[in-house]
């Protein structure tokens, strides 16, 4: 892997952890190389589940919680108006910085919503034609992406995507 | 022995005609003072059965998909009548059916929850239209309803009534079932002749859990047996309206898994294969077309292969839930069989009161009342809700309240265009009847083609019981029956057709029958659209009638409507148009559109109170009738006492997870949980425990601004200290539930908040001495009007898919 890649994130908001997981399944079997991924969940009772991969973390990387993944913008915006002409938006959440994947659950259970759920995937922009094909499910995605070093790259490429993210909410 | 005079009710006791002397001594009794009024001689017993939302294309016995045994044994002993006619809605088909009078004459233009000021459209029937329990009742019937039945204005289903609305108003001695137009099947809400009983005690047995449909038999069957208990010979009528197929869809899996891989093959195929096995059974004639697909409705094969599993789950479970409605009226039917009295009873089953419901909308929702709050929501997001409450396999149990796609619906109503609300079109106005009474009818499994209305089964039953339609009831002088008696048709197929002539309507969209022509006349409206801009068109001096395009069919040649004659006969359109406007000035259909009237500012006026105080433990307070909270600012407050060791449980809650809220105490802390349909759950929990003792409570709803839907901060406090706070994006703009009820201190039913789902109804271990809600908190006379105007909005556009 070259120092400096262009990396992409792909970012989706669920309405059931079983859809998040579903779409989290098929891009760890897409064929592609991740740089990680990850699936967070909230059930109805408020139990919050956090599952990933640890492509990075075997590759020496800082993995995917060492980079702040966004936690708050799974709050999918799927609403665009009432019958009664009510418009109804959630924008993307604050970009929030974690160290391990006990703090991006901690984060992320004050941000997704009771049964909501959200996928995170990263990896190479020359991956892209296998990933993101593999994520069929989404209620709303969107994809960033960044150049640069490995970290700095993956917090660009976030950084995008969310933005194209509130963009479509707006 | 003399027969009393029946064209007044009641009916007038005999002077006494006895002696009375100063004591016995010469005095002589007159028996008769203390009997009771008897029905004609041969006046058989009746039992109505009215399926609710389906099609002509449903039931087997029809050529349908759906497995109806009982039905078709009915049928095969008795008769098929397959040009029978409804109006395209659920309560104008009851008031109708249950007075004999076009709906609109009796106030139900429209449906029960939604009165307007215009008399088609009260919900109110007039006291010169009385119903035909009552005369049944009158005349010396015992008479008993079963089920669904929503003919109650929204707002009077509480103990306070008045009761005239009701059931037993209406001439029912008992009553049994639910005052709207849906209901859960596993924990209703349900009322017994005058008292909201509220969700069975069974509802909480979870080896052997309550089940609406099962329940309605066994307590019709138990009534037979109560009144037979007490007199051998006193017939009765017994009106069984089920719930199904209405939604929410609700059974269990074991009939559900019946059709599994059934409907595989989509709505397109399933037309076809449903039209082949009418002409078949030749409950349509050889030459009837099968109608094309509107373009409203998408094709089969353009449907996601991904969500096909997910649309053919939605038919599978309507499918098994009609079979049971097909199996407990059998079970009713068995009991009067098993009282030897079989022979003697006349039996009408509807199959359908509107056609079946498109209100699915195209995605169908794993919550019927997404719709109506005009959450859109794309087929993937419904099938990511269903997966949230249990995955499509639940789909039927008690997490969801399901609607299949519109599709399945016009599917159902094969061979017809369109179904529910569309009053213009066979689809929505044409249901299967049968007929079986084995003492009269004697031509077994015979059809009959005669032009029949729902108007016509009142003035029927009349004709063969042997009584007239009053005069006078209770000294007001009576309306006349609108519908004809089809009874000879019962033992004459050669009988003629009586009923010539019917003008249809539903929300705008009309027709107009006579003498085998068809007018239909469709708003452009898709019944399942809702929105402003759907309804804008039909603004006072925007929509001029006229301007509608029409169809016309000659329905001897054309049974399903399938070839439009209007360019080639302009004069007969003619005709049928004036005909309409006469019928409807006739009947009160006017003004056309009535129940839109409140999106055109034409609103009632503002409700006065804006703080409502329940004390005690005040429960089942139905959904219509909770305190308006909705699109505005708004606080609960509650007044308790904590017990030393402190307490739990709900303070108030209001419906469940599908749609809701509960403030209630958990862990020794107040929480509110406020569910937007079950798409988005909002939960705020205090940081501190309450403290023993006397204690006030409250949460603050600051909504963002006074608009539907909004957003807003919620706040909880203790005795006026903030102790809690959180965000809530989305409210609900319209109502939470289509049946669920409110409580106080417990959460009856299935909850709001799942994590208390294992210690359900949650009942509050303290005391509460009242709940005070203010709807009109900071709220200004301009706010005020707005809000009144888009919750009456809301209210009609639950009304237009109730």
């Amino acid at each position: 892997m070259k120092l400096h890649d262009t990396i992409d994130v792909l970012i989706g908001g669920y309405l059931s952890k079983d859809a998040a997981e579903e779409d989290y399944n098929a891009v760890l079997e897409c064929g592609g190389h991740l740089q990680g991924a990850v699936v967070v969940s909230k059930d109805l009772e408020g139990n919050l589940s956090v599952e990933e991969t640890d492509h990075m973390v075997a590759e020496g990387a800082a993995g995917l919680g060492a980079v702040g993944f966004a936690v708050g913008l799974f709050a999918p915006p799927l609403l665009a108006a009432t019958a009664i002409g009510a418009a109804i938006g959630a924008g993307a959440g604050a970009l929030l910085h974690h160290e391990t994947v006990e703090k991006l659950g901690e984060q992320a259970g004050a941000t997704i919503p009771l049964g909501g759920a959200g996928l995170i995937v990263a990896y190479s922009h020359s991956e892209a034609e296998k990933v993101e094909p593999a994520v069929t499910r989404a209620i709303q995605q969107a994809v960033g992406e960044a150049e640069g070093n490995h970290v700095k790259a993956l917090k660009g490429a976030l950084a995008d995507a969310q933005q194209k993210m509130a963009e479509h909410d707006a | 022995m003399s027969q009393p005079d029946r064209s007044k009710l009641p009916i007038q006791s005999a002077p006494f005609g006895g002696v009375a002397n100063r004591t016995l001594d010469g005095s002589k009794p007159d028996w008769s003072t203390i009997g009771h009024v008897d029905v004609p001689d041969g006046a058989p017993n009746v039992l109505v059965v009215l399926i609710d939302d389906a099609g002509f294309g449903n039931p087997a016995t029809f050529g349908g998909p759906i497995e109806t045994p009982n039905y078709t044994r009915i049928a095969n002993e008795g008769l098929r009548y397959n040009r029978f006619h409804v109006p395209a809605l659920c309560s104008p088909t009851r008031a109708a059916l249950l007075t004999g009078r076009n709906s609109h004459a009796v106030g139900f233009g429209s449906v029960g929850e939604f009165s307007t000021g215009f008399p088609g459209y009260t919900a109110f029937v007039p006291d010169e239209c009385t119903p035909i329990p009552r005369i049944l009742r009158d005349n010396g019937y015992s008479t008993a309803a079963f089920g669904k039945w929503h003919l109650t204005p929204d707002g009077q289903q509480g103990p306070a009534g008045p009761f005239n609305r009701w059931p037993t108003g209406w001439g029912f001695d008992y009553f049994y079932g639910f005052l709207g137009g849906g209901a859960s099947q596993w924990d209703p809400c349900l009322a017994e002749n005058q008292k909201i009983i509220g969700t069975p005690e069974d509802f909480y047995d979870e080896e052997d859990p309550y089940y609406l449909p099962d329940a309605m038999a066994d307590k019709t069957i138990e009534w037979l047996h109560a009144i037979r208990g007490q007199d051998a010979e006193k017939p009765f009528f017994a009106y069984f309206s089920t719930g199904c197929s209405h939604a929410p869809h609700h059974v269990s899996e074991a009939w559900a898994a019946k059709y599994k891989g059934k409907f595989d093959q989509g709505w397109d195929t399933l037309r076809e294969e449903t039209f082949a096995r009418q002409k078949e059974l030749g409950v349509i004639p050889a030459d009837a077309e099968l109608t094309e697909r509107d373009e409203a409705f998408p094709a089969w094969e353009d449907a996601p292969d991904k969500l096909k599993a997910y649309y053919a789950r939605q038919m599978e479970v309507y499918a098994g839930f009609s079979e049971n409605a097909d199996h407990n009226v059998g079970r009713v039917i068995d009991a009067i069989e098993e009282l030897g009295e079989l022979d003697n009873t006349l039996v009408i089953w509807i199959w359908g009161d509107n056609g079946a419901s498109m209100e699915g909308t195209i995605t169908g929702s794993f919550n019927e009342l997404t719709m109506q709050n005009g959450i859109p929501l794309t087929d993937e997001m419904q099938l990511q809700l269903a997966e949230r409450y249990g995955g499509v396999e639940a789909w039927g149990g008690q997490m969801m309240d399901p609607h299949y796609s519109a599709a399945w619906a016009w599917a159902g109503n094969t061979p017809f265009q369109w179904g529910k609300q569309v009053g213009s079109h066979l689809g929505g106005t044409r249901n299967p009847m049968v007929v079986h009474w084995p003492e009269r009818i004697s031509e077994h499994g015979a059809l009959r083609t005669h032009f029949t209305h729902v108007t016509d089964i009142g003035p029927t039953i009349l004709d063969i019981a042997g009584i007239p339609a009053p005069t006078h009831v209770d000294g007001i002088a009576q309306e006349p029956l609108h519908g004809v008696s089809f009874a000879d048709s019962l033992t004459d197929p050669a009988a003629s057709e009586h009923h010539t002539q019917q003008y249809f309507e539903t929300i705008g969209n009309r027709a107009m029958y006579k003498d085998g022509w068809w007018l239909a006349m469709k708003t452009a409206r898709i019944p399942w659209v809702i929105t402003p801009d759907a309804l804008k068109p039909y603004a006072p001096g925007v929509w001029n009638p006229d301007d509608d395009p029409v169809e016309l069919y000659y329905l001897p040649d054309d049974f399903s409507q399938a070839r439009d004659l209007a360019a080639e006969h302009p004069e007969k359109v003619q005709e049928l148009k004036e005909l309409f406007w006469a019928e409807a000035e006739k009947y009160k259909v006017l003004p056309l559109m009535a129940p839109l009237a409140g999106f055109f500012g034409m609103l009632p006026p503002l409700p006065a109170a804006a703080k409502h105080e329940f004390r005690g433990d005040v429960q089942n307070v139905l959904s219509g009738m909770i305190p308006r909270i909705y699109n505005h600012s708004y606080t609960i407050s509650a007044d308790l006492v904590i017990p030393p060791g402190g307490a739990e449980g709900v303070i108030v809650a209001e419906a469940d997870h599908l749609g809701g809220f509960s403030l209630f105490v958990d862990d020794g802390k107040l929480t509110h949980t406020y569910s937007m349909m079950g798409v988005f759950v909002f939960r705020q929990q205090a940081e501190e425990p309450l403290p023993e003792g006397d204690v006030s409570v409250r949460m603050e709803f600051a909504a963002d601004a006074a608009k539907p839907a909004t957003g807003g901060e919620v706040t909880l406090f203790i005795d006026d200290r903030p102790v809690g706070k959180g965000r809530m994006e989305h409210t609900v703009p319209v109502r939470f539930s289509g049946y669920a009820g409110m409580d106080i201190g417990r959460d009856n039913g299935g909850v709001v908040d799942r994590s208390y789902e294992d210690r359900k109804p949650f009942a509050f271990t303290g005391t509460i001495k009242k709940v005070v809600f203010d709807v009109n908190p900071h709220t200004s006379a301009e706010e005020a009007h707005e809000l009144h105007a888009a919750e009456h909005h809301g209210h009609t556009a639950h009304a237009l898919s109730a």
